[in-house]
């Protein structure tokens, strides 16, 4: 044979390589596109945690995602779930799947429902309403009924309500902080005033007397404030309209009461709070300084922790979060109190922002899901509240054995479980939030009707109507899909 | 000289090479064929389609005609403010952003010692992830203690509140825009390199000093990389987006100030689930974008100067 057809009929030509090459190029890119669908790996960087627990030998582990978080928090999950899988033989918890590494997770999750092909159950900080009303969740009544830990009496029902549509359950709040007013005990003290939680203001009348004790302008620069009214967002708005015999939406009758009589009286001795303690300017007392807990976005460190902010309202993980900056020798003696209560109310309040647990429509494994997310919301939470003080709502929980560390750290167990208790306690006079089937579009409309208040825009009337009109016009358009 | 006498190719087996060549040819095109299809094309006509409907993603959509597009320019006030600012945004930070470009690029042109570290030290920062960029430029911009303040300082002019005021946001937005001029640079710095060097030395024995030359020889030869520049600039202003979202947020804070049309956009589809909502304004979006561009390019014909082409 001669060396030609040697080359010929074992090498491979150019042209047939490249016909190889097409052919595999094809079929990889078939077999990408056809490959089942895996929870995208978090980029580095992202809290991946490592694996914890593995599935049991051919059993389907449920899957389990949460939005996000620290690396922690989600490396907690998998110790909860190798937990639940030693309680529950048979069934294995995968990896959680903690964010959705560059995209908004959100977005990933209804992508996922649309594709039916969604986690078994998931965490969400959206409301579960929203979500339920458009068919992306499933209800879970008869699984509450029949489980060990969830039935609908072991929830507060004003937090339950958060979950809660048209007579059907869609989430369970598992973990849930609760809101109250922090203040600072050395600055009451340092103007002789009682720093006793029992005698902290019961009307809003006395905390905006007391409030401007503590407020200091140097010239157009606030130096330091009393309360500062500008940091009262959308979500405490709830609670101040709560707190004033009224709320933004009624669920019971599906419709937004935004420019209800209590919330223009509401938003009218804000506006004359301003004039009166803050020169009528929020833009002065926003570019003075950052008055909350956290860094702000422009970087700059927060008043409460300087000992510039006598009182601010803010939830339950504050109180260990606020050790997150530099806690000044001042600031260091806080303590926490009710709400006062508004011209038109009747008693105090409470709010919350919870961790809710879901099933989304389409999950393979409903049942299986639920039993986790039962475990979780009864026994799983002592792990989580362990790694992240975020607050049990299940009444199964006692409450009495947890302990938030850093608080514990920095001002002694007993003060730590006196806050504890306290804001535990808040929650059997949280009102109902969340309820909204257009919560976002509703946020986003009183945060801009708040800003057209301050920055005299429109007055109270005027923008809550126009907030109450759009709210309203989009709850119509929803219903009607 | 004798010709080389090709063989010619036979009819049959000509034609079934051919074949073979279009089967391959066409099998390589294709993954990208389908990319284009699917990636591309299917959401450009699904996004027209689900312009008339209510959609919101988990269910199916439904067709409610053109309600979404009266809602937006009757009953939708963020609209109207999301194109305010999108239009401010635009009108300033693309002419701004080509000067400095232009300019930067003028001075990376310089025969200077280290020339190529300088050219690669400013395209660095366009390589800066946007987020990571825009955290520098919000620590920069800090009221109290930011370097910018600081340095007015020096000159006994007090920094504005920048990020947190609503008449001094947009300006930091446009102004942290310029931090990616380093990629326009390096094209005027390629139209600048084929400036054939005989024409502007042309110039200079004419007399022309260097501002004449500039205006006189640079800028018409080099305006189809400004046509460029503008074009994609443009277009990318009315997008802006990641700067946007990491300072304001969803409600373009302060004050919606920074309610940018993307954002609005991108808040209907996935905060408030209006798919179909957020479709008609990208369409409406890609209107407005295109015939910006057809009024620049129609607008061409009168400041573009293509090398060999006469005038009449």
């Amino acid at each position: 044979m001669s060396k030609t057809s040697l080359v010929r009929s074992s090498a491979i030509s150019r042209r047939r390589f490249l016909k190889l090459a097409g052919l595999g190029g094809g079929v990889a890119l078939i077999g990408a596109c056809a490959a089942p669908a895996a929870p995208a790996p978090a980029p580095a960087g992202e809290a991946t945690p490592a694996p914890e627990s593995a599935p049991a030998a051919g059993a389907e582990p449920i899957v389990f995602w949460t939005p996000g978080g620290s690396a922690v928090y989600c490396q907690n999950f998998n110790l909860i779930s190798k937990a639940f899988a030693e309680e529950y033989p048979g069934l294995t918890v995968a990896d959680v799947q903690c964010g959705a590494g560059d995209q908004n997770f959100l977005e990933v999750l209804l992508a996922r429902i649309a594709a039916g092909n969604p986690p078994d159950t998931t965490i969400i900080w959206d409301s579960p309403v929203s979500l339920a009303v458009r068919g992306a969740l499933e209800p879970l009544d008869d699984l509450m009924q029949a489980s060990k830990y969830s039935q609908a009496d072991a929830w507060p029902p004003g937090v339950l309500a958060s979950c809660q549509w048209q007579g059907k359950t869609y989430g369970l709040p598992t973990a849930a902080g609760t809101y109250a007013v922090y203040y600072n005990e050395a600055l009451f003290e340092s103007k002789g005033i009682s720093s006793k939680r029992e005698d902290f203001p019961k009307t809003w009348d006395e905390l905006r007397r007391l409030s401007k004790e503590f407020t200091v302008w140097e010239g157009d620069t606030l130096k330091s404030v009393g309360y500062p009214l500008t940091m009262v967002g959308t979500v405490e708005l709830n609670i101040f309209s709560a707190l004033n015999g009224s709320q933004f939406y009624d669920p019971a009758n599906n419709k937004f009461t935004i420019n209800s009589e209590q919330n223009i009286e509401m938003m009218e001795y804000f506006l004359d709070w301003l004039n009166e303690e803050y020169k009528g300017d929020i833009n002065a007392v926003n570019n003075s300084a950052n008055w909350g807990f956290y860094p702000d976005s422009n970087g700059r460190p927060p008043e409460f922790q300087n000992g510039n902010v006598a009182m601010l309202s803010d939830g339950f993980w504050v109180a260990g979060d606020m050790y997150g900056s530099e806690v000044k020798p001042e600031a260091e003696r806080w303590n926490v109190a009710q709400y006062p209560v508004g011209p038109s109310g009747s008693g105090t309040k409470s709010g919350y922002w919870p961790n809710w647990m879901v099933i989304p429509k389409g999950a393979k494994r409903r049942e299986d899901a639920f039993k986790y997310m039962d475990y979780m919301s009864a026994i799983g939470i002592i792990t989580w509240f362990e790694a992240i003080p975020d607050m049990p709502t299940n009444k199964n929980v006692d409450i009495s054995k947890l302990l938030p560390k850093k608080v514990a750290e920095m001002r002694g167990e007993e003060f730590a479980r006196d806050v504890l208790m306290f804001f535990y306690k808040q929650l059997d006079v949280a009102t109902p939030m969340w309820t909204s089937p257009v919560q976002n579009f509703a946020n986003d409309q009183i945060t801009r009707m708040l800003e057209r208040v301050y920055t005299k825009q429109a007055t109270p009337k005027e923008a809550l109507t126009e907030a109450q009109q759009a709210c309203q016009a989009e709850l119509e358009k929803v219903m009607k899909m | 000289m004798a010709k080389i006498a090709l063989p010619r190719p036979k009819g049959s087996g000509s034609s079934k090479l051919r074949r073979h060549e279009a089967i391959a040819g066409f099998a390589f095109v294709l993954p990208w064929v389908i990319s284009l299809l699917v990636f591309t094309a299917y959401p450009v006509l699904a996004s027209f389609y689900y312009s008339f409907t209510q959609y919101s993603i988990v269910q199916a959509p439904k067709w409610i005609g053109l309600d979404n597009y009266v809602t937006m320019f009757t009953a939708d006030p963020a609209f109207k403010v999301s194109v305010y600012n999108s239009a401010y945004y635009a009108f300033l930070s693309v002419p701004l952003g080509l000067l400095s470009s232009l300019g930067l690029a003028l001075l990376l042109n310089m025969r200077v010692r280290f020339i190529g570290g300088y050219r690669t030290l400013f395209y660095l920062a366009s390589l800066t992830p946007p987020v990571a960029g825009t955290i520098i430029f919000i620590i920069m911009f800090q009221p109290r203690g930011g370097l910018i303040n600081g340095i007015l300082a020096l000159f006994g002019i007090q920094g504005p509140a920048w990020f947190t005021d609503p008449n001094w946001s947009k300006p930091g937005l446009i102004l942290l825009s310029l931090w990616g001029v380093g990629a326009g640079s390096l094209i005027f710095l390629a139209g600048l390199k084929d400036i054939p060097a005989e024409l502007l030395e042309a110039a200079s024995i004419d007399g022309a000093n260097a501002w004449q030359r500039f205006w006189r020889v640079t800028i018409p030869l080099l305006s189809p990389v400004i046509l460029y520049n503008l074009v994609t600039g443009v277009i990318a202003s009315f997008q802006v987006f990641t700067s946007a979202m990491v300072i304001g947020g969803t409600t373009g804070r302060p004050q919606e100030s920074l309610l940018m049309y993307f954002i609005h956009l991108y808040r209907n589809a996935f905060r408030y689930f209006n798919m179909g909502y957020a479709s008609a304004l990208a369409v409406v979006l890609f209107i407005a974008v295109l015939l910006i561009t057809l009024l620049i390019f129609r607008s061409a014909t009168r400041w573009v100067f293509y090398e060999g082409e006469l005038k009449s």
